[in-house]
């Protein structure tokens, strides 16, 4: 647990209230928009044979083995695509950080044009690039780690950097002091203040990553997506829960695990 | 061990006792073995990456004048047709759906939210019993641990499944349009915001929590005026900066539900009309820079 990070409690009343219609006023729109769709949207018979087979998932021994090929492709696609991004965000970060630069300017030029490449990058969903990297490369492995890897790479590089920059100075200055060069500063100063704070965001895009893996069914890759569009497809809903059941047990393994390793290596 | 043993009874004493165990030190970097370990892992995960079935990758030559294609397609060469970004009709077009996507995850930032404060109340353990609790009885305390276990169930459940999923899934039940790409996209948000907003609530200072509980405050009240006050600030953070995800996750969403962007993309990309995917890519990400904006304005306003 992190210690209580106290707020000011203020009466700003009309600050809150300006606030409150922002966030209220679009909210109520965009109910307003939709209710006309709400009418006669009848899935009723549908959602009872879903619910229904919730009581009843599919565990027949050849299914189950189907299950644990789909999760351990979804695993594995997530593992090499941050592989990818970790070469990627790493260098990145050091790039658009400007910890390594000394003079001005160019730490000006680095700064805001690897942002720029970065927000571009990040900015569209892994699975809009799944589809324009399958123009480019066809439908093959490697398009999925790279879809992957890229907007992960650059969203890593962004944070990271970030979190480079936001630790304590003082010891920062005690080191440059001494006659420590950006590289040394880096080394013995950043890295060791923002070792937990990386290794936690790290292990969090790992998790996130399996999320994206196992939807890479969307272009048409193997893994625990495609096995519930077949599934769905056949409308067989038990097979369906099984394999969301999959997905929420190698999503929480993954969780488990980064908090575990990080407790007994980090902190 | 405190002074050493002065008399020969006192030495006797000490060997009879059992040498004391040595502290517990723990390496300070075993780092290595976790560094070695990954990198199997990657080595394990590359091999079954690429034992899947696919077309052959192409070589970098071929992937350099595909892409090169692909961009010149996007800027409207070697095209019959005149390029969309020059039909008024189009760009009409792309502007309504726009807004449908923002309509879109507007509505399912707003579910989600909904959904998560009601119930962070039950999912925080610095609500759920604890010093000041004592007038529960103990079957009632636990049921609230039950109830707590459920709800943080509820929530690990939703956020693990990924929107597109969920999108699969709410296609089966409710008609495609705005409306089912929202709840695909809310049900997912809203394990997000509960898991998140839960740990907010974890923090928040206890001190208030006691002074209200010790004035006969109950649950309810305990929450309106002594969490919700020091965690509404962060919560509406976490809802902007989650709306930002939402906002760019919306087009993959509406790519399966058959709505706004989303639904124009997969229409352009089968006809392979490549200048409107790439007035609708510019769109997408026009769209997710405004919201980015949106949303830092109104945190700074939300401090």
């Amino acid at each position: 647990m992190t210690a209580p990070v106290l707020v000011p409690v203020r009466p700003r009343p009309g600050r809150r209230s300006l606030l409150a219609a922002l966030l209220g006023v679009p909210f109520a729109l965009s109910l307003a928009v939709v209710a006309g769709e709400l009418a006669g949207s009848g899935g009723a018979a549908a959602a009872r044979s879903l619910l229904v087979s919730v009581l009843r998932p599919e565990l027949s021994p050849a299914f189950l083995v189907t299950t644990a090929e789909a999760t351990a492709v979804t695993a594995a696609y997530a593992v090499a695509g941050m592989s990818v991004a970790v070469l990627l965000g790493v260098p990145g970060a050091l790039l658009v950080s400007g910890v390594l630069t000394r003079r001005p300017v160019t730490r000006a030029v680095t700064v805001t044009g690897g942002r720029g490449l970065l927000a571009l990058l990040r900015s569209m969903h892994e699975l809009v690039w799944a589809l324009l990297l399958l123009t480019v490369l066809g439908l093959n492995p490697v398009t999925g780690v790279l879809a992957i890897g890229i907007p992960y790479g650059a969203t890593i590089a962004r944070v990271l950097g970030d979190r480079l920059l936001d630790v304590p100075q003082a010891p920062l200055d005690a080191l440059r002091a001494v006659g420590a060069s950006p590289a040394q500063v880096l080394l013995h100063g950043r890295v060791p203040l923002a070792a937990a704070s990386l290794v936690t965001y790290l292990a969090y895009r790992l998790e996130c990553a399996v999320r994206t893996a196992a939807v890479l069914s969307f272009i048409g890759l193997g893994g625990i997506g495609f096995q519930i569009e077949i599934a769905l497809a056949d409308l067989r809903f038990e097979r369906v829960w099984t394999l969301l059941a999959a997905l929420v047990l190698l999503v929480v393994t993954v969780d488990r695990s980064s908090v575990r390793i990080r407790a007994r290596y980090i902190v | 061990m405190s002074a050493p043993p002065t008399s020969d009874a006192e030495l006797a004493q000490a060997r009879a006792l059992p040498p004391p165990a040595p502290p517990v030190v723990r390496p300070p970097v075993r780092g290595r073995t976790v560094v070695l370990g990954l990198l199997a892992l990657t080595a394990v995960a590359w091999t079954l990456v690429l034992s899947q079935a696919g077309t052959p990758v192409p070589r970098l030559a071929e992937v350099g004048e595909r892409a090169l294609g692909l961009l010149t397609a996007f800027a409207g060469a070697g095209q019959d047709a005149p390029p969309a970004y020059t039909d008024p009709e189009r760009l009409r077009l792309v502007g309504r759906l726009a807004v449908d996507t923002v309509v879109m995850s507007v509505l399912a930032t707003g579910l989600a939210a909904v959904g998560a404060l009601l119930t962070v109340g039950l999912a925080a353990r610095s609500l759920a019993g604890g010093p000041g609790a004592d007038r529960w009885d103990a079957t009632r305390r636990l049921l609230r641990r039950l109830l707590l276990v459920c709800v943080r169930a509820l929530h690990v459940l939703t956020r693990s499944v990924p929107e597109v999923v969920w999108a699969l899934l709410v296609v089966f039940l409710v008609r495609p349009g705005i409306l089912a790409g929202a709840l695909a996209l809310a049900v997912h948000e809203f394990g997000v915001l509960g898991r998140l907003g839960s740990d907010l609530v974890d923090d928040v200072d206890r001190g208030p929590l006691r002074s209200l509980r010790a004035a006969g405050a109950g649950k309810a009240a305990t929450l309106t005026y002594g969490v919700l006050p020091q965690a509404l600030p962060q919560l509406i953070t976490l809802l902007l900066y989650r709306w930002e995800v939402t906002v760019r996750a919306s087009v993959v969403v509406g790519f399966l539900t058959g709505a706004g962007l989303g639904y124009q993309l997969r229409l352009d990309l089968s006809f392979r009309r490549w200048t409107d995917v790439a007035l609708v890519l510019l769109a997408y990400i026009a769209l997710v820079w405004a919201a980015d904006a949106t949303s830092s304005v109104l945190r700074r306003l939300a401090r």
